[in-house]
């Protein structure tokens, strides 16, 4: 036999390292021929050790091969595909997928594949499946939704319609800035996120969103990358948190910190941190306007503290409505207000401050029991760079009595430092 | 002469017979280093595989000469069982025929050499 040539052994060797069971035999189930690992893979599961009987040693298998090899009447083709069975011992589970051939002469060829890993990992894809399915239909409060690499959304889910009324003809294949308010629809933003979410892994944004029936809600996003095999990015997967509530406690929050709970004004705290931001290095210096009622004792006692109050609300509504919601105007002190008017030059803060004056002077405060005259004495002091904010407070305070001096219902311009 | 296939003290009997005693045994040995490299290979066993002792000794046998028995039933039981004596029903695959023998794994830390005696079995039978 040793002198058989190479040819028979090389074909020996191949079949024998081929990573699947191999079982020929005829109609009546006698096995001619089998390579080692159907051996290895059958003799486990065989009562008696018998590897002589093909219908015999897969019947653990396939009870029912025999039936089906003779039902089976073509001269070839595929009798049994690709049949899922349990083989293996209790101590050692294996799953075997078990395909018979009928090739020519009335032959079968049995292929046995231990799959079980392969079926481990199918198990293992369907649980995370059904898993991720079961999170993007009944999370309540989220969206998650996945897009492509240029930021379009490739998939939808029943989170969509929860957290924004959105359907799928409505979204699929657009950006997702199609959530965004129209004014916030910046192609460069979204590259812009999409590119820090590739190098970092993910990034987050906070905004007000739309839903497709129209109101806003506040919206927490985080968009991650979703790497390839190969580490390239080929998408993203995006999970939006409906955080209105949140930020409605924390604007409220923020509110109440900064402002001054009887006229809606700054308080001094924040009045003092903005007037510092509008003096940092690079800005274009301030004007600030120290306003005082004249007479608010005299107010206070002829009217009553209820109608005082009154007037300084009204103060405030005043240079609000003269001046801007933009503009800053902090309740100082108790009838004493500051006012940061933008670095337009001295003429224009001077034409402000003397506006506010005259129009509050011309304009009386409707109170209980007739109408209360009001005027205001104002400091106005130019801040010059480098300024501490403590030295324009100082120079328009020196103003303001001046102008109380002066006869009070006027404007003083402070002196340059 | 009188070492039968179940002989109780086979391995220690079988380290004592020349290599003519050996050629004379109905059964086949195939004896190995520790490592797995065929260093007798009897009159017997060369019959029932059809290969020369020639064309056997000296190569890995579970890796090379057998690959049928390069398995969890056979190879590993003589890799992680420093003392071994178990006989097992197996179908050897020589070119793909299937050939049922019945095996008895011998090791021993007192033996230079490892043992695979074969016998041929009846179909089914005991």
């Amino acid at each position: 036999m040793e002198n058989e040539p190479d040819a028979l052994e090389a074909l020996t060797d191949f079949l024998y390292i081929i990573p699947v069971g191999l079982v020929q035999f005829r109609m009546d189930g006698t096995i001619l021929l089998a390579n080692p690992l159907a051996v290895q893979l059958l003799l486990p599961l065989i009562p008696n050790n018998d590897f002589t009987d093909a219908f015999s040693a897969l019947a653990p298998l396939a009870p029912d091969l025999a039936r089906r090899v003779h039902a089976f009447s073509h001269t070839s083709g595929l009798v049994l595909d690709h049949l899922r069975c349990d083989g293996g011992t209790s101590a050692e589970p294996h799953t075997l997928s078990l395909t018979v051939h009928r090739t020519y002469g009335g032959l079968n060829l049995a292929v046995l594949e231990d799959v079980t890993r392969l079926e481990g990992q199918e198990r293992q894809l369907e649980a995370d499946r059904l898993r991720f399915r079961a999170i993007f239909e009944h999370v309540r409060d989220y969206a998650i939704f996945t897009v492509d690499a240029q930021g379009k959304i490739d998939s939808w889910n029943p989170s969509l319609r929860r957290f924004g009324g959105w359907s799928a003809a409505d979204v699929m294949g657009k950006t997702f800035d199609l959530f965004f308010p129209p004014e916030h629809h910046d192609p460069a933003e979204l590259a812009e996120l999409l590119t820090l979410a590739t190098r970092t892994g993910s990034a987050e944004i906070e905004g007000w969103r739309i839903r497709e029936d129209g109101p806003v809600f506040w919206a927490n996003s985080v968009v991650t990358a979703l790497p390839d095999s190969d580490g390239a990015v080929r998408g993203f997967v995006i999970v939006s948190r409906d955080m209105t509530v949140r930020k409605r406690m924390e604007d409220e929050l923020r509110r109440l910190a900064t402002t001054d709970p009887l006229t809606g004004a700054s308080n001094r705290r924040n009045g003092l941190a903005r007037l510092a931001e509008a003096l940092r290095p690079g800005a274009e210096p301030p004007a600030v306007m120290m306003l005082d009622v004249d007479h608010f004792k005299l107010i206070n006692d002829q009217h009553g503290h209820a109608m005082g109050d009154l007037v300084l609300c009204s103060i405030v509504l005043a240079c609000r409505k003269l001046l801007g919601e933009g503009v800053p105007v902090v309740r100082w002190g108790g009838e004493e207000f500051l006012v940061i008017l933008p670095g337009t030059g001295m003429e224009a803060a001077l034409a402000m401050a003397e506006s506010i004056r005259a129009t509050l002077a011309a304009t009386p405060v409707d109170a209980v029991g007739g109408e209360i005259r009001v005027s205001v004495s104002v400091g106005l002091a130019m801040a010059a760079p480098g300024d501490t904010p403590e030295a324009v407070i100082n120079r328009a305070d020196a103003a303001l009595y001046a102008a109380k001096r002066g006869g009070r219902n006027r404007v003083e311009l402070a002196p340059p430092p | 002469m009188g070492i039968s296939f179940a002989e109780p003290n086979a391995i220690r009997l079988l380290g004592a017979l020349t290599e003519t005693e050996m050629d004379e045994l109905p059964t086949g040995v195939i004896g190995m280093s520790q490592d797995g490299i065929v260093v007798v290979y009897n009159r017997a066993e060369a019959e029932l595989s059809r290969l020369t002792p020639a064309r056997v000794l000296g190569r890995h046998f579970f890796g090379n000469v057998a690959p049928c028995t390069n398995n969890h039933l056979i190879a590993q039981r003589f890799e992680t069982e420093p003392e071994l004596d178990a006989t097992l029903d197996y179908v050897f695959t020589l070119r793909m025929a299937p050939t049922p023998v019945r095996l008895r794994l011998l090791r021993s830390a007192a033996e230079p050499l490892m043992y695979l005696l074969v016998e041929r079995r009846r179909p089914g039978g005991k």
